[in-house]
């Protein structure tokens, strides 16, 4: 594990390492070169013999998914790159955008080669205005070499590439919701089916991928399926951008093999706890993942099938660290209060069940909470959610996975941390 | 077809039906809000969620789609879909979108003029929790108005979204939206694009609660006590089927009733608001005849001696002027008395309104145009001439009760008239003008039948009592008929005027209300004679 090289952010700390000229320095845009002598399936298939699964959120086989889309469309097929990075705790794909962006665009020239797309879009969380500018660069640079537009390096293929400003709202990363958005409209999940697969933007065939996905991508195309899957766990393999966040002495994005021990990333790469504090608590995968005690953060490992069996997820990868300074119930209300702003409204539990989190974590804090409360926080969060149970998958009840997002972190701060919970509660009503 | 199970039912259904499609036709109830059969699915609202066996989590019904399912998935190897829409998990999550539903819901019942057409109220009686667990405060919101005549009670609304939809698929208008996000989220439309166009009623019916609102019943009344008529729209030639609520002899609102081969399921608030032009008439309410300069009330039998005594005259010309707003049967009866030339009043246009979904509001205004012109063929563009020509010198009128301007060419009829009688329910201009006035029922109080113009005979039932003294307009026609000629047929009812109608314009041969039922009976490919 200590030989693994960075391989989406090993040039970051270089001078311009944003630019093309210095990207084809270090061999960038040779995959597409070795792109357009395969045929799409030959790509699709060695994405999915990669095993590569998605970094956005859901960690759904990018190969698979590839191939829903119908190979016989007479409608045009798009894809997405996702870039509405908005989960609390994660700040990859803004650091890939920033660093390494002409990486991400050939890992979508490639994604839309694979798929026969010929107009793709770039989703971008609206508040990352920086990151816009510096993309328009990057695209215009890559027009004005050939790489994007027609017959792109005098291949028969031709790709436009569109950055498509997004107006902050977190419901827009998820992809129908971000679909939705991208065809003016109001960023409100579909309801499934259609698949964005079959019909997606526009009515259209459409992939969605996030940053990382596709910048894994030009990688595994250039050293092969083999070596990506030799990194990590077989069902999850490759590199992973892990956020960390918290009460660390080093906050930041550290590129590690899929699998990675939680407790090697906090206590040695981002040094440990604030003031050697203790460890109380860890999201493993952004706000939307069920939190860890401490016990449990130390025994596990970063990977999509050992946090399943802790009943939570690698998610975005964006791990939290609280320390004992935390004060949980506080923290569990600042999370619904979040997912409570957020919320589409469309869905009847999802939009109902987070405010009435809220109004009841705030009474909670305030000293008027009630025993009976803490029982109602585990009813409505499963009303919301569902009850997570990986043998059924899940029992979600939204339209998409928001619903669960909520439930699954608020049931596990007042499952995990109850005793903080009683805490709040007034004396007498505790005795009595 | 797929053999689906739902509960213990097994039925076939083609594929590609909606479970919630499948259980509504064969009678398992399964309660919606945001589904609406004339709407895009969007399956946001979450109640009509059930059971699909195989499925990790509940489906909502309205967007899972019955298909084949290849022979090895078969469950229990033939079913291709197995559904359950009340075992314990259904009927607990409908237990839990209700209370999520009535969280913020004032619980206004006695003062929502939806009770007693409500589906909180009823999915909450049949499916929900007898007792709230919610401690915090509610959130309040003030009325507002959405248009002209749609208000909206911010505090009942569920946000099912029915009426954006109907903005944008059925109007194509697209008034309306949602403000704000998540919890804030409410249904607005913007101050200088108003819900005021002339679908913006349907709203408030398709609202599955009491939020949104037609100001023009707001408090008026409650729908228990009102009385349902099923009937037809008489403000346009589409005739969309209606039901009136009235109570005792005031009509207190119309809605739209479904008939896919009309209206599909909405109307526009032209015919909607319409009864109340009927509501301040001057109406007449008994015979009268005109002498000296002005009118005198007299005796149901003076009016038609005196009609019949000048009717009656040896050689004389009577012309017939048949209206599109009258029934088939009271057309069809004029034509039987006159035996001049027959005209019509001036017609009444409009503007014609065709919307996004193929729903049309008719240039032409009246109700039965098709149907008077099949059951009086020889009518004449050019009445005028043809009066002068045969010399005519009276005239029998039915009048449609709209107060016109009496122009040129009717003047000139007029002056050339030694008697003219008029068969109305409203004293208008033309009225004045006559020597016997014959009152007749106001249209919501008529009978008969009526042809659309795409050739659909419907029946248009009674909603409110006659007034006064006034009489069916196929029954003072009959006696007019009677009084000239002893032997004439004597009909008893409606029906019998039906069926002599149809002796004589085979195109409505066998006709009868029994047969029209509550959507009427195409006339296309019936000949007429």
């Amino acid at each position: 594990m200590s030989t693994f090289e960075p391989v989406l952010t090993s040039n970051i700390t270089k001078e311009n390492s944003h630019t093309l000229d210095f990207y084809q320095s270090i061999g960038g845009y040779s995959a597409i070169k070795k792109v357009l002598s395969m045929s799409p399936l030959e790509v699709i298939d060695v994405v999915k013999a990669s095993n590569l699964r998605g970094r956005g959120g859901a960690g759904f086989p990018t190969g698979l998914k590839w191939s829903f889309v119908p190979k016989d469309s007479e409608k045009p097929i798009y894809l997405i790159n996702n870039a509405d990075e908005s989960e609390p705790g994660t700040f990859k794909d803004r650091l890939l955008m920033n660093k390494a962006p002409h990486q991400m665009l050939e890992g979508m020239i490639i994604a839309s080669y694979a798929i026969g797309c010929h107009t793709s879009f770039i989703y971008i969380r609206g508040e990352f205005y920086r990151e816009y500018m510096l993309l328009e660069k990057v695209v215009a640079e890559a027009y004005e070499n050939n790489l994007l537009g027609d017959n792109i390096l005098g291949s028969d293929y031709s790709l436009d590439v569109v950055i498509h400003r997004g107006a902050g709202a977190y419901i827009c990363g998820e992809e129908t919701g971000l679909i939705e958005s991208l065809e003016g409209k109001r960023g409100w999940p579909r309801i499934k089916p259609p698949f964005p697969a079959i019909e997606g933007y526009l009515q259209c065939p459409t992939v969605v991928n996030n940053v990382e996905t596709l910048s894994c991508l030009p990688h595994i195309i250039t050293r092969g399926a083999d070596w990506f899957q030799s990194i990590g766990p077989e069902k999850g393999p490759g590199p992973r951008l892990f956020c960390v966040s918290g009460r660390v002495k080093n906050p930041g994005v550290f590129e590690e093999p899929m699998g990675i021990d939680l407790k090697d990333l906090i206590f040695e790469k981002a040094g440990g706890i604030t003031n050697d504090n203790k460890l109380k608590a860890v999201f493993p995968g952004g706000s939307s993942s069920a939190i860890l005690t401490a016990a449990e953060a130390i025994d596990v490992k970063m990977d999509f099938e050992e946090l399943a069996k802790k009943k939570t997820m690698l998610g975005s990868a964006g791990v939290i660290v609280m320390d004992e300074t935390v004060d949980m119930v506080h923290a569990c209300l600042n999370i619904a209060r979040f997912y409570a702003h957020e919320s589409c409204g469309q869905c009847t539990p999802c939009r109902e069940g987070t405010t009435w989190l809220v109004k009841m974590l705030t009474r909670m804090v305030k000293g008027r909470g009630t025993l009976k409360d803490i029982n109602m926080l585990f009813e409505i969060t499963d009303n919301i959610g569902g009850l997570i149970d990986f043998s059924k998958g899940s029992y979600g009840k939204t339209i998409c996975p928001f619903g669960e997002a909520v439930a699954w972190p608020i049931r596990s701060f007042v499952e995990k941390f109850k005793d903080e919970f009683i805490k709040y509660l007034p004396q007498e009503k505790v005795a009595a | 077809m797929p053999l689906l199970k739902i509960d213990s039912l097994e039925i076939e259904v083609e594929k590609g039906t909606t479970v919630l499609q499948a259980a509504m036709v064969n009678g398992i109830e399964i309660p919606y809000y945001c589904y609406h059969p004339a709407l895009e699915i969007v399956g946001s609202c979450r109640m009509c969620l059930v059971e699909v066996e195989g499925m990790p989590k509940l489906q909502v019904s309205c967007n899972t789609f019955v298909g084949e399912a290849p022979p090895e998935r078969k469950i229990d190897g033939k079913y291709d879909m197995v559904v359950n829409t009340h075992n314990d998990l259904v009927i607990q999550e409908r237990k839990n979108v209700l209370e999520f539903l009535l969280l913020n819901h004032p619980l206004d019942c006695p003062v929502c003029d939806q009770a007693g057409e409500c589906y909180l109220q009823d999915y909450s009686f049949k499916f929900g929790n007898a007792h709230s667990r919610f401690d915090e405060d509610k959130r309040v919101r003030p009325n507002e108005y959405l248009g002209s005549q749609i208000v909206i009670n911010h505090n009942r609304c569920i946000l099912c979204s029915r009426c954006i939809r109907f903005t944008r698929e059925i109007s194509g208008t697209s008034e309306l939206f949602v403000e704000a996000r998540g919890n804030k989220s409410k249904i607005a439309a913007l101050e200088d694009k108003p819900l005021d166009n002339l679908l913006a009623g349907n709203v408030a019916d398709i609202c599955p609660v009491g939020a949104l609102l037609s100001t023009d019943y707001i408090h008026k009344n409650r729908i228990w006590n009102l009385k349902k008529q099923p009937s037809v729209c008489q403000d346009c030639s589409v005739g969309c089927n209606v039901d009136v609520f009235y109570q005792k002899d005031k009509i207190l609102r119309l809605t739209p009733r479904e008939n896919h081969d009309v209206n599909g399921y909405f109307m526009c608030d032209i015919g909607r608001y319409g009864f109340h032009r009927f509501e301040d008439l001057d109406r007449i309410t008994t015979p009268m005849a005109r002498s000296n300069g002005s009118f005198n009330a007299v005796s149901w039998d003076e009016a038609i001696r005196k009609t019949a005594d000048k009717l009656g005259d040896e050689g004389a010309k009577i012309a017939g002027i048949v209206s599109p707003f009258h029934t088939n049967e009271t057309n069809f009866m004029l034509g039987q008395i006159i035996n001049g030339p027959t005209g019509t009043l001036p017609q009444m246009n409009d503007e014609e309104i065709i919307y996004q979904s193929g729903f049309r509001i008719s240039n032409d205004r009246s109700p039965n145009r098709r149907g008077m012109s099949d059951v009086c063929p020889a009518l004449l563009e050019d009445l005028v001439s043809e009066i002068e020509n045969q010399d005519v010198r009276m005239i029998y009128v039915l009048d449609d009760g709209i107060d016109r301007e009496i122009d040129d060419v009717w003047k000139k009829i007029l002056a050339k008239m030694d008697f003219v009688v008029v068969q109305t329910y409203a004293m208008t201009t033309l009225a004045q003008s006559a020597n016997i006035i014959l009152p007749g029922p106001a249209p919501y109080e008529r009978e008969g039948t009526i042809t659309n113009d795409g050739g659909r005979v419907q029946w248009l039932r009674p909603s409110l009592p006659m007034k006064g003294e006034s009489r069916a307009d196929w029954e003072i026609l009959m006696m007019v008929m009677k009084a000239l000629d002893k032997d004439a047929q004597d009909f008893t009812d409606i029906g019998q005027v039906m069926k002599d109608m149809g002796e004589k314009f085979p195109a409505y041969d066998g006709l009868s209300f029994f047969r029209l039922g509550p959507h009427g009976m195409s006339l296309n490919g019936r000949a007429n004679g």
